[in-house]
């Protein structure tokens, strides 16, 4: 094991996180370290509590034990005040988008810019073009979300996300049902946001080629435990079976074994 | 050709931005704008955001827009935004004139009649006809349906249909005591919850109840492409869907109103023998003969139509979701709306039928 980042440059730290449902567990004893301004790739087959953990360190579902904190603070411990506090911190783009069906796409941007009301109201509409052409959607301010693809509105949801300039962004499957040119798309739209305004990317994914390209610190969860954190190299040359099983896109034996 | 040119701060953010905004708004911009950003060595975005502000208020003006001089991180930034800073906001669609909206909604009812008639056409088939020819019947759901539509309505149709009863015969024993002729009561209130109101009430308590599940459901279904997917396995949805709660309800409804029409007369009979006093076997003798199997007949056919009426228009608005959740939350409305304004259209026109006619 490797990638274990000091105490001062993480931006979350997450210690003995357990979670469960019901009787379940689903995440056992996860620690780990997201460094500031990486991006860090939470990967793991599916239903292997990726969701789930991008779930509880964005504060939307209490941990049944164990340590998130954001800059030194635990949210366990945080009210409901502060924890509102701290999620206007962070952006999130969820899943299957997130966007409200009954506002066109430019409100969806200018909700959090509205409600907080902590900019210019002269800015508003400049804010949410210039978020919108960074996702390359110029032209779909007044499009309802109904209107545009899936791949669209992803995007539209990462817009809404990055609206108030938070140093965290969560991205919960980007690149899932987009074709490969939007997807690469979207990897350089990551690395140019890291780039050019410093965000925190915590993404969940399973495509290989992301997170090739993408990914400073690497996570990879089996069953709800860690099995591998460190840097892509590390993983791609790492001696766990189940993360070279991973990289070497091999199939488990049940399904092979049905295949014959 | 002319050019103002604006030399941007060290520092491009949030209040240097809105100074920069603020000094070239009061100018008079000949040409076109040219901001100098050879000496700005960092941006972030807000004083991007105004930077794209910049770039309308030139547009507004009729001027040019260009950016000069950038390096570096501030360079990479400018590309990426590129596309707004360039492109004018898409003016938000026109509001049709009085004329095409008129033609608009004429046309939306036509499609929906046409949409309706064919819906009807199926569902009338799977319901009625389909099972005869041994087409298949969904019998697991039929069951369940009338566990949903029917056992578990009882209650609040009970008790609506009893305290109707009760209202009915105060109001009713007002205007009756005046001619001494209390017992009158009994018989009110037995000709007009086995004619009338024990079917209004329960068919307006389940459209509310269930005529506003069955939307809703088949509504959600059609927005997570449970319909298309139904479809998609070459299956008939108004077979799988829509066969078995029109059936059900059709069951279930004039049960519900036959138990309704008990409720309401022993709503009217507390009234009765608790305040006005009757003894009880007068009360029953008098409620026994205004009891007519005519108009208990009526009551009940009514129900059956209503029932049809409900699961249809339910099953109708509910296929038709556009859109997500609001969607979902219009057609559930639409639907009770509609079940309500047919329930009382239909118990009109079947009023005018028995008093013409028969």
């Amino acid at each position: 094991m490797s990638g274990n980042h000091t105490e001062n440059g993480a931006i979350i730290h997450v210690k003995d996180l357990v979670a469960k449902y019901g009787d379940t567990t689903v995440l056992d004893h996860v620690t780990f370290d997201v460094a500031r301004g990486n991006i860090f790739v939470i990967l793991g087959a599916s239903g292997c509590g990726k969701t789930t953990l991008l779930k509880h360190m964005t504060g939307l579902i209490p941990a049944a034990s164990g340590v998130i904190e954001y800059g030194g603070k635990n949210i366990a411990g945080m009210d409901e005040e502060e924890l509102a506090l701290m999620q206007r911190g962070i952006g999130i783009a969820f899943q299957s988008s997130g966007l409200f069906n009954s506002m066109t796409v430019g409100e969806n941007v200018a909700l959090p810019l509205v409600e907080y009301g902590e900019v210019d109201p002269r800015l508003i509409d400049s804010i949410v073009r210039l978020k919108l052409s960074l996702v390359g959607l110029a032209n779909a301010q007044h499009k309802m979300p109904g209107e545009l693809s899936g791949g669209m509105r992803k995007r539209a949801g990462l817009a809404r996300a990055i609206a108030l300039d938070p140093p965290i962004v969560f991205f919960d499957e980007p690149s899932a049902g987009l074709d490969p040119i939007m997807a690469s798309g979207l990897d350089e739209l990551v690395l140019n946001l890291k780039a050019l305004l410093g965000i925190t990317f915590v993404i969940v994914t399973h495509e290989l080629d992301s997170i090739r390209k993408v990914a400073d610190q690497v996570l990879m969860l089996d069953k709800g435990v860690v099995i591998f954190t460190g840097t892509v190299e590390e993983a791609e040359n790492s001696e766990h079976d189940r993360v070279r099983q991973f990289f070497e896109r091999r199939p488990d034996e049940f399904m092979t074994q049905r295949n014959i | 050709m002319t050019e103002t040119r604006i030399q941007c701060p060290r520092e491009l953010n949030q209040e240097t931005g809105r100074q920069l905004f603020d000094d070239v708004h009061a100018k008079k911009i000949s040409g076109s704008l040219v901001l100098d950003l050879s000496g700005t060595e960092s941006l972030d975005s807000l004083g991007a955001a105004w930077l794209v502000a910049l770039a309308d208020l030139a547009r507004a003006r009729n001027a040019g827009f260009e950016c000069e001089g950038q390096q570096g991180q501030v360079a990479d930034y400018i590309g990426l935004i590129g596309p707004g800073l360039n492109s004018e906001a898409e003016p938000p669609a026109e509001s049709p004139g009085v004329l095409e909206q008129v033609g608009d909604t004429s046309l939306s009812i036509v499609g929906e009649v046409k949409e309706f008639y064919h819906f009807l056409v199926d569902a009338v088939y799977w319901t009625a006809l389909a099972p005869l020819e041994g087409r298949g019947f969904r019998w697991n759901s039929f069951i369940d349906e009338i566990n949903e539509m029917g056992a578990r309505a009882l209650r609040i149709t009970f008790l609506m249909n009893f305290l109707l009863g009760l209202i009915i015969a105060m109001l009713s024993a007002v205007q009756l005591e005046q001619f001494g002729a209390s017992i009158y009561v009994a018989d009110l209130v037995m000709i007009a919850f086995a004619r009338e109101l024990a079917a209004i009430m329960t068919a307006v308590v389940v459209s509310a109840r269930t005529g506003a599940a069955i939307a809703a459901e088949l509504a959600t279904m059609k927005v997570q492409e449970e319909i298309d997917a139904l479809k998609g396995m070459g299956l008939n949805v108004s077979q799988f869907l829509v066969a078995p709660k029109v059936l059900a309800l059709a069951l279930v409804l004039p049960i519900l109103t036959g138990l309704g029409m008990i409720a309401g007369v022993l709503g009217g009979s507390v009234w009765g023998l608790v305040v006005l006093g009757f003894q009880s076997d007068v009360w029953l003798n008098q409620t026994m003969m205004a009891a007519d199997m005519g108009d208990i007949f009526q009551g009940l056919f009514k129900a059956v139509i209503f029932a049809i009426i409900i699961a249809l228009v339910g099953c109708h608005n509910g296929l038709r979701v556009t859109g997500g959740a609001r969607g979902v939350g219009l057609m559930t409305t639409r639907a009770v709306v509609m079940d309500i304004f047919f329930i009382v259209f239909v118990d009109m026109i079947f009023a005018a039928i028995f008093y013409y006619v028969l």
